[in-house]
């Protein structure tokens, strides 16, 4: 016990001094709440907002009741469009054109076809288009109604099936995205984090000719990995409670009721968050030492090591983009965590079972990692490559 | 009381293989200081590591106080005080810390340990450098901080590789003096240096290693009688068969 608290101490004192390395490895937790408050505010704001829209209209004088429909909906001329944005729409170039027969036609009671003509798969025209294309068939409904009005006709005839929506979702999910960045994001704390810390108690160690000096002491190989998986992993930890924590305060600065949304973390998802996410902590730290480990010096470690750990982080990204996830996928590490978190954010019941039982298979295989490692530190292979 | 029987060990690298120790046999005792010379690739690396329980010898075992280093690698650690071939400090911990630590992995604990690390301080006149962080230490510094750290448990066996390298005068005589006092006392201690004078006027014993193999043995007198030679440094190079020593 002296000894494992003396292996844990000197690593602790060493990842706290080394400043610079701290600021790497918590840099993740301090940026991603900023990132996720200027983001849902830029989102929140264009989901709110009706920027006017310029288009270039021609035969504008032949239907000017349609034009001030347009009008009303913040849906300008090309020609009122101000200065500094004149470039940007002259290149969207919105062209719509009303024929000339419009106002004969409208009295005839003939189909008048309006052309509307611009790039569909421009992604900054989809929600102008969409607003023309809404302006337009509202006008058209409009007098359609009307036309049957004075026909005598009740226009509740028009709908045969009228459908009633119920949405399920608690209102917590309404902040679906802010809750599916900080998943990812905190998913992506948890392997990071500790990566700078593990490569330099490791590869760093080899590379600064202490390590040799460490294994011919009378200590066990399993302690001086169990001291250094505890130090790494303490730092994710660290970092996950850092970003939780700021990730609430900076959620605050926006205004989520003005899309009908609440976020915030409770006393319960944040313990249940933890449960999930520190037995990902440390198999990460895990993995990192058992690679980095092995690698020949600090450069290759760093290089291998951020490139294995890309790999699991991007799991729970896979687990949002798949629509149909096999059962396994429930059990399995790293994507049962992800789809129990997914559930917590959206307010839903936690399955107690699926979270003991992935924490638990998680564990195992960082276990077996650190069984392996201690092992390896034994065989003259490692001894060899210390010179 | 070190002894190390009938060792052999080889490296394979791809198909080659190499012969690192043939047969190496020795034995240093209590309260003698033992110099291990050799020419560089001889084998004493290999063969300190064999004692340290790094390495697994192909054939032969080394025994530390009665006890077997491949058998027992922590215990027989544990009657060691170690300075090795190459030694590196945590650069971002206190010359004190770091002797804290060695002297923790070593069971060491409260007064007793406080009171170890403050005597291995003041024996090796290290007191101005204690509470320093140990980046930035010079040479010599950074070899007093190791020799610390290897001694602070008053371990029965020193095993030292060349660790007179770097230091100045003064830092060696407190040395020598460090290692005469601890030779008085009865430690076994097992040196190993290219410096002939150096191993002339401190070793009780040498021991000659080339090719894996024990060269020869003896006092430095008896070396030198052995080699009809009228210094250690001639006596080596002729009992080693060839000149490369004098260039280690």
């Amino acid at each position: 016990m002296i000894q494992f608290k003396a292996l844990l101490i000197k690593e602790l004192k060493e990842a706290f001094r080394d400043k610079r390395a701290l600021m790497v490895a918590l840099s993740m937790a301090l940026l991603m709440p900023v990132m996720i408050m200027v983001m849902s505010k830029f989102a929140i704001d264009k989901a709110i907002d009706n920027p006017p829209i310029y288009v270039k209209f021609t035969g504008a004088e032949f239907a000017p009741k349609l034009i001030k429909a347009f009008k009303d909906d913040n849906i300008l001329a090309f020609a009122d469009v101000p200065e500094d944005e004149r470039r940007n729409w002259n290149e969207r170039n919105v062209e719509l054109t009303i024929p000339e027969t419009f106002g004969k036609d409208m009295l005839d009671g003939k189909t008048i076809d309006v052309q509307l003509r611009a790039d569909f798969q421009e992604k900054s025209l989809m929600s102008p288009l969409r607003r023309i294309k809404d302006v337009v068939r509202d006008y058209s409904l409009t007098i359609g109604y009307k036309r049957l009005l004075v026909r005598g006709i009740d226009v509740r005839l028009l709908r045969a099936v009228n459908i009633q929506e119920q949405d399920t979702s608690m209102p917590t999910s309404n902040a679906v995205m802010i809750s599916l960045m900080l998943g990812i994001y905190l998913m992506m704390a948890a392997f990071m984090s500790g990566m700078p810390v593990s490569i330099d108690s490791s590869a760093g160690e080899r590379e600064r000719n202490v390590l040799e000096m460490l294994l011919c002491q009378p200590v066990s190989t399993l302690k001086i990995v169990l001291a250094k998986l505890f130090c790494s992993s303490t730092i994710s930890v660290i970092s996950i409670i850092l970003m939780l924590v700021l990730t609430s305060i900076s959620v605050g600065f926006v205004d989520l009721t003005k899309i009908g949304a609440t976020f915030d973390i409770s006393g319960f998802t944040f313990i249940a968050l933890l449960l999930l996410l520190i037995p990902i902590c440390i198999l990460a730290s895990s993995l990192q030492l058992f690679f980095s480990f092995q690698a020949k010096s600090f450069k290759e470690a760093q290089s291998t090591v951020t490139m294995l750990i890309m790999v699991p982080s991007f799991v729970p990204m896979a687990m949002m983009l798949m629509d149909d996830k096999p059962a396994w996928t429930e059990w399995a590490p790293i994507s049962g965590q992800s789809l129990i978190m997914e559930d917590l954010f959206k307010g839903l019941p936690v399955d107690w079972t699926a979270l003991a039982f992935t924490g638990v298979a998680t564990l195992a295989i960082a276990t077996a990692l650190v069984f392996g490692l201690a092992q390896k530190l034994k065989s003259e292979k490692v001894v060899m490559s210390l010179s | 009381m070190i002894e190390v029987h009938n060792l052999h060990k080889s490296f394979k690298a791809k198909k080659e293989s190499v012969k690192a120790l043939d047969g190496l046999s020795f034995q240093a005792n209590d309260g003698e200081i033992t110099g291990i010379l050799g020419p560089n690739g001889a084998g004493k690396t290999t063969c300190l590591r064999t004692l340290y329980g790094l390495l697994k010898p192909d054939d032969g075992y080394a025994v530390i106080d009665g006890i077997q280093v491949a058998e027992e690698p922590l215990k027989a650690r544990a009657q060691l005080g170690i300075f090795p071939d190459k030694f590196g400090l945590y650069e971002r911990l206190t010359a004190y810390e770091q002797i804290d630590y060695f002297a923790s992995l070593h069971g060491m604990h409260g007064d007793n340990k406080h009171q170890a690390i403050e005597q291995i301080v003041k024996n090796l006149g290290m007191e101005d450098l204690a509470h320093r962080k140990t980046a930035g230490f010079s040479q010599g510094q950074r070899m007093k901080v190791t020799l610390a750290q290897a001694l602070v448990h008053q371990p029965k066996n020193f095993v030292l590789d060349e660790p007179t390298r770097g230091l100045d005068v003064m830092s060696t005589r407190i040395l020598r003096n460090h290692l005469a006092l601890s030779k008085e006392q009865g430690h076994c201690i097992l040196f190993s240096s290219h410096v002939m004078q150096e191993v002339a006027a401190l070793c009780d014993r040498v021991i000659i290693v080339a090719d894996g193999k024990l060269a020869a043995q003896g006092t430095p007198q008896e070396l030198c009688d052995l080699a009809n030679e009228k210094n250690l440094e001639e006596a080596f190079v002729k009992l080693i068969g060839s000149d490369e020593g004098v260039a280690a």
